[in-house]
């Protein structure tokens, strides 16, 4: 239970993004693995799960095979410049996560010291 | 821990990119060697990677139960195998690693290949070592919510 809900809901949003980070850092460490297959998840789908706090049973996001990317003749289709280029947005959201949720303690603490 | 996971995915390609540029440098090493204990020439090697997905109790045990999600895909070095490719064969009769007809069986390397093989092995280490910058700073990160506003 986070102290508001809208930390809560960064909370969530932080988790779902450090999992992409995760798959993406699994993608570019299988660039030279023959037959490996890019895998991604779902954001919107992920961040549904992640939010639905109600059940015991919290499914974790589940990352799936990217289609539509060519193929290499060894049956790898890791994409480099994709990849490179998910790692920095998906930085660059977790940073944006972070600096939310800093603002959301500013603005406790400023309401803790009445607005002084 | 997510961020945590992502720095071991990315040590496992470190290290398995850089057993790859060393299994190069051997071939490149011995492109000559006509003489080992095992008797003939030098045999190129080649590495064999393979993506290391836990099994399917784990991913389920890991998602049913509270446990976060099971490490993702890394990447592990499973063997080193020999390359089949036969010796070339070159007409040398004063090498004392000479067959009776005066032919020297020498490994069949071709440097270009180890070359290219070994620049794709520095680039793929550089890659995963801007994913593990990238996970250290998101990391850093993390840790600077605690400092004080």
């Amino acid at each position: 239970m986070a102290t508001t809900p809208l930390i809560q809901l960064l909370q969530g949003y932080l988790k779902v993004t450090a999992d992409r980070q995760q798959t993406v850092a699994s993608n570019i460490a299988n660039v030279d693995t023959p037959g490996y297959h890019t895998k991604d998840i779902n954001f919107q789908a992920a961040m549904q799960q992640v939010m639905n706090e109600g059940s015991q049973l919290r499914m974790e996001p589940v990352s799936m095979e990217v289609d539509g990317l060519p193929e290499r003749p060894d049956g790898n289709n890791v994409n480099i410049d994709r990849e490179s280029m998910m790692l920095a947005e998906s930085q660059l959201q977790y940073q944006m996560g972070v600096q939310l949720i800093k603002a959301e303690f500013h603005r406790l603490l400023t309401a803790i010291k009445d607005g002084n | 821990m997510g961020l945590f996971d992502m720095l071991n995915v990315s040590a496992s390609a470190l290290s398995a990119e850089r057993q790859r540029a060393e299994v190069t440098a051997a071939n490149l090493a011995n492109a000559e060697t006509t003489h080992t204990d095992a008797g003939g020439p030098y045999v190129r090697k080649e590495v064999v990677f393979s993506a290391t997905n836990s099994s399917p109790f784990q991913s389920v045990f890991h998602r049913l139960g509270n446990f976060g999600q099971a490490p993702g895909g890394a990447v592990q070095l499973t063997e080193v195998v020999d390359d089949k490719t036969p010796p070339v064969m070159r007409y040398e009769p004063g090498n004392p690693d000479a067959d009776k007809d005066g032919y020297v069986a020498y490994p069949a390397i071709n440097p270009v290949t180890e070359m290219v093989d070994l620049m794709g092995a520095v680039r793929a280490y550089q890659m995963n070592a801007s994913a593990v910058t990238a996970a250290k700073q998101m990391i850093q990160q993390s840790i600077d919510i605690l400092k004080s506003s």
